[in-house]
């Protein structure tokens, strides 16, 4: 008589306190209500290194937030693929071509992945495509571009100065010099590749002070870093060297071109050679100070201490040889 | 249920305002009634005797529908009181005085307001003249004219008893129930408010129930005492009636009080 | 049932799992039972207002004080990690951050459990076990209109309205605090203080504090309303409605954040 309105009393409050519980668990573990109800699709990307993106992180296009990463995975030997969802309204807009690559926002940021390019003439993303990457500048890779430009110059210089050894020792006029196939093919595939460094260093340079004007803020914790204008003028020094480099070795080559157009008139071979034999050894000069100069940078660059790991990782890898 | 003890005595009287049979009342393991029957008539004071903790508070309770019995009916001024909806009951509880033990008077309001209030609350048509003549009118009826302005705790155990059936008497009930009305009291402030409930009978033409443990409060004031033991009215008739049984538990229930 | 024959088992749990479960029906009937009857007919709305300013009354010295502090104190604690950054002009912003959408209506919802909860639990208490609460029942008038749906309105309107002042007062002490240190006029410490606050802050905070004025004026009289046993019955009844309300509170508080959250998306 007296139990069931008491077990009806504990059962619905039991009801009660359960349904209370899961609304008030639901509310705090559904986190962000406009996530949860917008329809996403699923893309893929695979890099070779994640530098630490973790699933959560967002992903933007054209600096809007679309969407999260939800899941970074090994896939073949060591790559990396990350899957991620992006809301469905923002489909249209991504095309087939585009490119994913990872960025930060703000120094102390979290990491996130950047959607980025894509022509209109692709067609639009589908669910579960995979985007392309592009490899991202990082400061190991800035160094080697450095590093490889330095070689080629002074490979350059040292065929220049054989030329020049050559023509002072009197062997020979220059048009016989440039027939000499091996000297002449060296000489273009230095300057094309000094050239092609030079291009790269320009690239380079721009998003260098894109990335660096992002952190011009004055007053945040980030501000000693970056403004520490010692790496970034020697940085943006040896850039200049570069391209200094580069215009004169093509001047150089030009030089040389001209010369090589009338190898069989003595009279013009006297000429030439004396008008190209000291544009040549002006050229000469400037690329020997040029090199010595993109030296020094690259020296004071090894002394900045926010490079300095990777120029001992380097020395490190050179001793094991 | 075990055998009925049911010493019925004659009394004529011709309406019946309360009309309880075989109601059945338990909190848990603890059965307080079981199988209560009881006529109350018109106009006459009828006293529940019982030990403390029997179940004589719960049944005047039960009478009001503070608290709902198990089984068995309560009828008052011909209505079942279990049946009612709020608004009936709210308005038969309007010709039902009820008298609590502790007085029950509201700590916050002075002795004016705490009389008020009913009237303020249920008699809306009143203007506030004629509410202070009905106060006026029943703190002479209780003898407390001059304390109208003082806190209930300024007053004494026996003054609050007044006030307190001062309060029930403003709404002119039909009928009077009195929840212990001389507990915690002095004989002579008992012995006055034993004149006030005779008073109040015959002033207002009340049927009373009065609940009480204390004989010389029955034999003041009872037309019929009521003998509740073991959760049964065992013995209905006048004082000397009830008492000139040879049952003991009613006599050791006499004697205790008396040779004390 | 039809397990009640097959198992003739007192408790379906244990003693305690029963009777708290018990309590939380309870409790839920108790607030259904207020929405019931806080929208229908008698209104009370003498005593609404009466306890309005007593409840005001009975908290104002202690808020004033505790915002005060809090803002003092805040703004003190905040500066030199602020300093740091050479951003001390964001003081303003912050504090004013920290008042409107967390401490001010926290600290008020805090107070009001411990001051007005508990005197709540108390008065109707003590009207239980003392019988004037079936004293008002025998005398037609619903108790439960009468005492806890007009202390719950009382305490849902002046929850919020304490909190606006706690806010207020917190953001004086503040004031207080950046002038003596930069000098600051008023209106620009103002200006700066609101422009960090936009309308759903506000509006947040306000419904906070509405929910914390529910929660205590419910806890308060539920307790109050089902005392017993005598004056130990008075005193567990006030001691719970504030551990009880505190602890909601906190709950709420944080559900609240979530949920405003959400709001922003929209």
């Amino acid at each position: 008589m007296n139990e069931s309105p008491n077990k009806r009393a504990v059962i619905v409050g039991l009801f009660v306190l359960v349904g209370l519980i899961f609304l008030a668990v639901g509310i705090l573990a559904i986190g962000n209500l406009h996530e949860t109800f917008t329809t996403k699709m699923r893309v893929n990307t695979v890099f070779e290194d994640v530098s630490g993106l973790q699933a959560g992180n967002n992903v933007w296009f054209s600096g809007v937030k679309i969407g999260t990463v939800k899941k970074v995975s090994f896939h073949g030997k060591s790559q990396v693929r990350v899957m991620m969802k992006i809301d469905e309204d923002a489909q249209q807009y991504i095309r087939k071509d585009a490119k994913v690559k990872i960025s930060t926002d703000g120094l102390i940021g979290n990491k996130i992945l950047i959607i980025y390019g894509g022509t209109p003439e692709a067609s639009i993303i589908q669910e579960d495509d995979t985007l392309g990457v592009e490899k991202t500048l990082s400061t190991e890779d800035m160094m080697n571009t450095f590093q490889k430009s330095n070689e080629n110059v002074q490979a350059i210089t040292n065929d220049l100065k054989s030329l020049t050894g050559k023509l002072n020792k009197g062997q020979g006029t220059i048009g016989k010099l440039l027939n000499d196939e091996t000297i002449y093919k060296d000489i273009t595939a230095t300057t094309h590749s000094l050239n092609q460094a030079s291009e790269r260093a320009q690239v380079l340079m721009a998003s260098l002070s894109s990335f660096t004007s992002k952190l011009d803020d004055k007053g945040t914790l980030a501000n000693d870093l970056v403004t520490d204008t010692v790496v970034f003028k020697s940085i943006k020094a040896s850039i200049t060297q570069l391209q200094h480099m580069a215009d004169s070795a093509s001047a150089m080559v030009d030089d040389l071109k001209k010369a090589s157009k009338n190898p069989k008139s003595p009279v013009g071979v006297l000429l030439y050679d004396e008008q190209t034999g000291a544009s040549l050894k002006q050229s000469m000069k400037n690329l020997e100070s040029s090199s010595a100069k993109l030296d020094e940078d690259l020296e004071a660059l090894q002394h900045n201490f926010l490079l300095r790991r990777y120029f001992k990782k380097k020395a490190k890898e050179e001793e094991k040889k | 249920m075990t055998e009925k003890h049911y010493i019925q005595h004659t009394i004529n009287k011709e309406e019946k305002v309360i009309s309880i049979r075989e109601v059945y009342k338990s909190f848990g393991d603890l059965h307080v009634l079981r199988g209560v029957n009881l006529d109350v008539y018109k106009g006459e004071n009828i006293v529940v005797l019982g030990r403390s903790g029997t179940g004589k508070s719960v049944l005047i309770k039960l009478l009001v529908g503070l608290l709902k019995q198990d089984r068995g009916t309560i009828n008052v001024l011909g209505q079942e009181v279990s049946q009612l909806k709020a608004k009936e009951l709210d308005a038969l509880r309007l010709r039902v005085g009820f008298s609590f033990q502790n007085s029950a008077l509201y700590d916050s309001m002075n002795i004016r307001q705490n009389l008020e209030f009913p009237l303020v609350m249920n008699r809306k048509q009143l203007t506030p003249k004629e509410i202070g003549l009905l106060v006026d009118e029943v703190l002479d009826a209780v003898g407390l004219k001059d304390k109208k302005e003082q806190l209930p705790s300024d007053l004494s155990g026996g003054q609050r008893k007044r006030i307190g059936i001062a309060r029930t008497l403003i709404l002119k009930p039909e009928i009077m129930l009195y929840d212990e009305p001389t507990s915690g009291l002095d004989p002579i402030t008992s012995a006055e408010i034993n004149e006030l409930i005779n008073e109040v009978q015959e002033r207002y033409n009340t049927s009373s129930i009065i609940i009480t443990h204390d004989l010389t409060c029955a034999k003041e004031t009872a037309d019929r005492v009521a003998m509740l033991l073991d959760g049964m009215f065992v013995s209905v008739g006048s004082f000397e009636e009830v008492f000139a049984t040879q049952e003991e538990r009613i006599q050791s229930f006499y004697n205790y009080n008396f040779t004390k | 049932m039809f397990f009640t024959r097959s198992r003739p088992k007192r408790y379906i749990f244990s003693k305690g799992i029963d009777d708290t479960l018990i309590g939380v029906y309870n409790a839920y009937l108790f607030v259904a039972r207020f929405f019931k009857e806080a929208f229908t007919k008698p209104f009370h709305f003498r005593v609404v207002v009466d306890q309005c300013f007593e409840i005001g009354l009975r908290s104002l010295t202690l808020i004033t004080l505790t915002g005060f502090v809090t803002g003092v104190v805040f703004t003190k604690q905040s500066r030199p990690s602020l300093e740091v950054f050479g951003a001390a002009s964001w003081l303003p912003s912050l504090i004013s951050i920290a008042l409107v959408r967390a401490l001010g209506s926290l600290v008020t919802a805090l107070i009001c459990a411990g001051k007005v909860g508990s005197s709540i639990g108390a008065e109707l208490g003590s009207m239980r076990v003392t019988e004037q609460i079936d004293a008002m029942e025998v005398s037609a008038v619903n108790p439960f209109k009468y005492l806890v749906v007009t202390r719950v309105w009382a305490t849902v309107i002046a929850v919020p309205i304490l909190s606006l002042y706690c806010t207020t007062v917190g953001l004086l002490g503040s004031y207080l605090n950046v002038h003596t240190h930069e000098d600051t006029s008023f209106i620009s410490f103002m200006e700066s203080a609101f422009e960090a606050i936009s309308f759903i802050d506000l509006f947040t905070a306000v419904a906070k504090s509405v929910v914390f004025g529910f929660t205590i004026g419910m806890i308060g009289t539920y307790k109050g309303f089902n005392a017993s046993q005598g004056t130990r019955g008075v005193g567990r009844a006030a001691n719970q409605a504030v551990v009880l309300s505190m602890f909601l509170i906190f709950i709420e508080e944080i559900v609240i954040v979530q949920i405003s959250n959400w709001i922003k998306f929209f």
